[in-house]
């Protein structure tokens, strides 16, 4: 049986999240062990894998080998598939890229363990130890043996799936329409264009949209998203996409060589991160960006800040909800408003009819957006189609 | 076919010929009561209550309630 341990901050699950929080809370000088139930970190692979980079720096990520393409900008299509394009690097912005998400996973990782922290795989927290209404660790298994983890700041990565947050009764539960299934195809010998992510919208993906993420000449990331509470049949996701493919002869002559599914999550901003003992962060957060379901930046933000106020918490000796505020405050100053914003936004874009869609792209026809935001859209439908954006009038 | 407390069977296909051990149901289950370990997923038959939002949920139709 493995020896029961104890460490200053427990992360549990090792994504981009976990990774993250684990890498700043030991550059803070706290001792950090970080579990992962997998057997290797970022496999198997459950991501579309296009990321923005404009926040690299902010968490201290540097662009390494799990660069697939930088992508110039992004293509939508309405749903008679009018064209919006978006070249925001024509504009001078910075743009993104697509990636190897299962090295991206543990580039963070080997940047946490290159910090100090210490890392265990195959490791799965199977409960919450909770003193006094505290948590001061977990329940865990490594390679089918069981221990416990305590710690005086346990920290929930366990990104979607995420139990922790739910076993310490905190608010992480979701509605159905704020979340979509997702399913997608890495596809071969398809015609992709490198220079851009494209996007579906409408009712080829209720509630969702269709992506084709470009990954090199001929191969890319095909997948749709739409959302649980307009799913009516079982296996929904994969009907919407296979019909996707074959209405699409560049992709319906593709073949797929990987298939990846998930949820994720498409909800306002959770109430409370935090308890006595335990803060939440990435996807168990449920932080994932409600408008375009990319959850990847958000994590690794949010962690940065969640670490350091671990460290800070341990070394203080005060790992309350009353500390974590801290984290709180600063988390929400950085993504709250944009969170709630795009949610109302997304809530908004299910609702509309195709019809309504197509006239949103017909109003922006010819007009030159530089960058890809939904006040940037909204004024530019405003012009032609004023009783389209009078619903929307709170986002202007 | 119902089981002995009159309830509906819930049946995950998790051998690996339907599921993908995606996860999503196991985010979405309001009750908590599903369990994803690489590729094994198990729920717990007492406290689930066959609300099928699992069943919607899942990308590739792995769970049935019958
Ligand atoms: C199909 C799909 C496509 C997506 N495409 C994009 C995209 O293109 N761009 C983007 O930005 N985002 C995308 N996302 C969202 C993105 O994948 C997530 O937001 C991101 O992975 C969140 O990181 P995380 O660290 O919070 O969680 P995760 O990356 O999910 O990491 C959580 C880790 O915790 C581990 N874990 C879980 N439970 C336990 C436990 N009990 N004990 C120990 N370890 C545990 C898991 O094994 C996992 O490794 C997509 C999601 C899906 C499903
Ligand atoms: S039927 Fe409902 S309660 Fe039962 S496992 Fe599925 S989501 Fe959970
Ligand atoms: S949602 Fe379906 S495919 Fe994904 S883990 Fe659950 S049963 Fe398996």
């Amino acid at each position: 049986m493995p020896k029961n341990l104890t460490t200053d901050v427990l992360v549990i699950g090792a994504g981009p999240a976990g990774s993250m929080t684990a890498k700043w809370a030991a550059k803070k000088g706290a001792n950090v062990l970080m579990i992962e139930k997998r057997q290797e970190i970022g496999s198997p692979v459950r991501c579309g894998e296009g990321m923005s980079k404009d926040w690299f720096s902010e968490v201290g990520i540097k662009a390494g080998r799990w660069i697939n393409v930088e992508v110039e900008g992004a293509r939508i299509y309405s749903p008679s598939e009018k064209l919006l394009e978006i070249n925001e690097k024509h504009a001078g912005n910075e743009v993104g890229y697509v990636v190897e998400r299962d090295g991206f996973d543990k580039a963070l990782a080997i940047d946490a363990a290159n910090a100090g922290v210490d890392v265990k795989l195959k490791t799965a927290a199977t409960a919450i130890l909770k003193e006094n209404g505290k948590v001061v660790g977990v329940r865990a298994k490594e390679f089918g043996e069981p221990f416990e983890i305590r710690a005086p700041v346990t920290i929930g990565a366990d990104g979607f799936e995420s139990q922790i947050g739910r076993w310490a009764g905190l608010p992480t539960n979701i509605a159905l329409r704020d979340m979509d299934s997702c399913l997608q195809y890495r596809m071969t010998n398809v015609d992709c264009d490198v220079r851009y992510c494209d996007f579906y919208l409408g009712k080829v993906a209720p509630g969702g949209y269709v992506w084709i993420f470009p990954k090199e000449e001929g191969l890319a990331n095909v997948g749709i998203g739409v959302q649980v509470s307009q799913i009516r049949n079982p296996a929904e996701a994969r009907t919407y996409l296979d019909a996707w493919i074959k209405n699409h002869p560049a992709y319906a002559k593709g073949k797929t060589i990987d298939v990846v599914g998930g949820g994720v999550s498409i909800s306002p901003p959770i109430k409370q991160a935090a308890a006595d003992g335990i803060m939440l962060v990435g996807d168990a957060a449920r932080m994932i960006d409600p408008l375009t379901g990319g959850g990847i930046a958000n994590g690794c933000i949010a962690g940065k800040i969640c670490g350091e106020v671990a460290a800070e918490a341990a070394a203080a000796g005060t790992p309350t909800k009353e500390f974590f505020q801290r984290y709180e405050k600063g988390w929400r100053a950085r993504l709250e408003e944009k969170l709630y914003r795009n949610w109302l936004a997304k809530e908004k874009l299910c609702s509309l009819s195709d019809e309504t869609f197509d006239k949103i792209f017909d109003a922006l026809e010819g007009v030159k957006l530089e960058k890809l935001t939904v006040h940037n859209i909204l004024k530019a439908v405003h012009t032609k189609y004023p009783e389209v954006t009078r619903e929307f009038e709170s986002f202007l | 076919m119902p089981s002995q407390q009159g309830k509906k069977t819930l049946h995950i296909e998790s051998s690996g010929q339907l599921c993908i051990y995606c996860g999503a149901c196991v985010g979405i289950c309001p009750l908590n009561c599903i369990y994803l370990d690489e590729t094994r997923i198990t729920f717990d038959e007492r406290i689930c209550t066959r609300c099928e939002i699992c069943v919607k949920a899942c990308p590739v139709g792995a769970i049935e309630i019958g």
